[in-house]
C-alpha cells in the first residue's frame, strides 16, 4: 500500500484554518440581518466547508471516482426526498376541497394551557411583570 | 503485490491483490456512508418542514440555544477531524508514536464535545426545554403577556393566545416550541450517538495501532474510520447554523 496517496502536511493545516476562518464567517454573518438571505448564506458556507472536509480529510478528491458518485448520489436523493415531500407539505389544501388540511397542525398543542409561567431559570412564577432578567440570566 | 508473492498476513485470500482489498473496503465504508447520509436526510426533512410551517417559532426559539457553545463545539469537532486525519499521515509516514498520539487526541477532543453537548441537554433539561410532551418552559421568550384591551380583543380571535381565569390574564404562546425541541434532541442526539461510537472505534484503533496491527503497510481500518469521523465533523457542520444561527 506503498504507492497510496499521501497528502501532505500543508494541505491539512491550511484545509483546517480555512474551516476554522469560515466558522468564524458563519457565525458573524449570522448577526447581519438580511432577511431570507441569512439561510441562503449560511447553507452556501456550510457547503462550501463540507466541501473541504470530503475532498481533502476524507480523501475524495485522489480516491477513484466511484466513491464521489456514491456520494454525490446519496445528495441526489436527498434532493429527492426534500421536493417530493415539500410538494405535499407546501400544497395541502391548494385543491381546496377541504382548507382545514392546508396547514393542518399549526394550532397551539393543548398541553400549553395547562402549564404555569416560568421564569428563565425554568421555575413557576405568577407573572412575567415580577422578574426582571440580565441578558447574563440565559444558559 | 499480487498473491503469488509472499502474501502479508492481513490479506485475504478472495481478494485479487491487497490493493484491490483497500479499494474494496473503501467502497464499502462509501455505502455505509451513503445510508448515513440518507438516515439523517429524513430528519433534515423533518427540520425543513416544520420550519417552512413554523417560520417565527423557529427563529425565536433558536434564542435559547448558547451560541457560544455551539461555536466552541464546532471548533473542538474541526480539530479532532484534522486530528484524525494527522493520524493517518502520520501511520503513511509510519510514524506511529506520532500516529497514536493524534489519536488519543481526537479521543479527548470526541470526549470534550459530549461534554459540552451533556451541559446543553442538562440546562434544558433543568428549564424544562424538551421535546413533545416532556415540553413545559413558559418563560419570557416564548411568552408575552398581554394586558393591552385592544390587543386582547385583537388576539383572542387568534389560537395562539389563553386566558387565565386566576391571574385574569391573556397569554401569547410561541406557536409550539416543543416541536423545536424534538427536532433539535433527535437531531443532535443521533449526532451525539455517532460522536459516542466514534469514541468506541477510535480507542480501538489506539489498541490496535500500539499492539502493531495497525502499520504503514496496513491501515485500512484507520482510513475508514477517518472517513466515518469526518462525517461526523460534516453533519455537525449544517447542524450548527441550522439550530444555533437561524434567523
Amino acid at each position: 500500500m506503498s504507492d497510496h496517496h499521501i497528502t501532505p502536511l500543508r494541505t491539512y493545516l491550511i484545509i483546517a484554518s480555512c474551516l476554522f476562518f469560515l466558522s468564524g464567517v458563519t457565525v458573524w454573518v449570522s448577526y447581519i440581518d438580511l432577511g431570507s438571505f441569512n439561510i441562503v448564506l449560511a447553507m452556501l458556507v456550510a457547503t462550501v466547508k463540507a466541501s473541504l472536509v470530503a475532498f481533502f480529510f476524507m480523501h475524495l478528491l485522489w480516491d477513484d471516482k466511484k466513491n464521489l458518485v456514491l456520494f454525490l448520489m446519496s445528495l441526489m436523493f436527498f434532493g429527492i426526498f426534500v421536493v417530493i415531500t415539500m410538494i405535499d407539505t407546501e400544497f395541502r389544501g391548494a385543491l381546496g376541497f377541504n382548507p382545514e388540511t392546508k396547514n393542518p397542525i399549526t394550532k397551539r398543542a393543548s398541553f400549553y394551557g395547562q402549564l404555569p409561567l416560568t421564569d428563565t431559570h425554568g421555575y413557576p412564577v405568577d407573572s412575567h411583570d415580577d422578574i426582571h432578567h440580565g441578558d447574563d440570566d440565559h444558559h | 503485490m499480487s498473491h503469488d508473492n509472499s502474501s502479508p498476513s492481513f490479506f485475504q485470500h478472495h481478494f485479487h491483490d491487497v490493493e484491490q482489498q483497500y479499494e474494496t473496503s473503501k467502497f464499502g465504508m462509501w455505502a455505509f456512508i451513503l445510508t448515513e447520509v440518507l438516515t439523517f436526510a429524513g430528519l433534515f426533512v423533518a427540520y425543513i418542514v416544520y420550519r417552512s410551517w413554523y417560520p417565527d417559532m423557529f427563529v425565536g426559539v433558536h434564542k435559547l440555544l448558547d451560541v457560544n457553545k455551539g461555536l466552541l463545539n464546532t471548533v473542538v469537532l474541526i480539530t479532532s477531524s484534522l486530528t484524525m486525519a494527522l493520524a493517518i499521515w502520520a501511520i503513511q509516514k509510519n510514524l506511529k508514536k506520532l500516529s497514536i498520539f493524534m489519536l488519543t487526541a481526537t479521543f479527548v477532543f470526541a470526549l470534550a464535545f459530549l461534554g459540552v453537548k451533556f451541559q446543553e441537554y442538562h440546562h434544558k433539561y433543568e428549564v424544562g426545554q424538551l421535546p413533545g410532551k416532556y415540553y413545559s418552559y413558559m418563560g419570557p421568550e416564548v411568552v408575552e403577556v398581554i394586558k393591552d384591551q385592544e390587543k386582547i380583543d385583537y388576539y383572542t380571535s387568534s389560537n395562539n393566545v389563553y386566558f387565565d381565569a386566576e391571574t385574569n390574564r391573556l397569554y401569547k404562546t410561541m406557536n409550539n416550541p416543543h416541536i423545536f425541541f424534538s427536532i433539535y434532541f433527535i437531531m443532535t442526539g443521533l449526532h451525539g450517538l455517532h460522536v459516542a461510537i466514534g469514541m468506541g472505534l477510535i480507542a480501538w484503533l489506539i489498541y490496535s495501532t500500539a499492539r502493531g496491527n495497525i502499520h504503514q503497510k496496513y491501515y485500512t481500518p484507520m482510513e475508514m474510520i477517518g472517513i466515518f469521523w469526518h462525517l461526523v465533523d460534516l453533519i455537525w457542520i449544517y447542524l450548527f447554523p441550522l439550530f444555533y444561527l437561524i434567523g
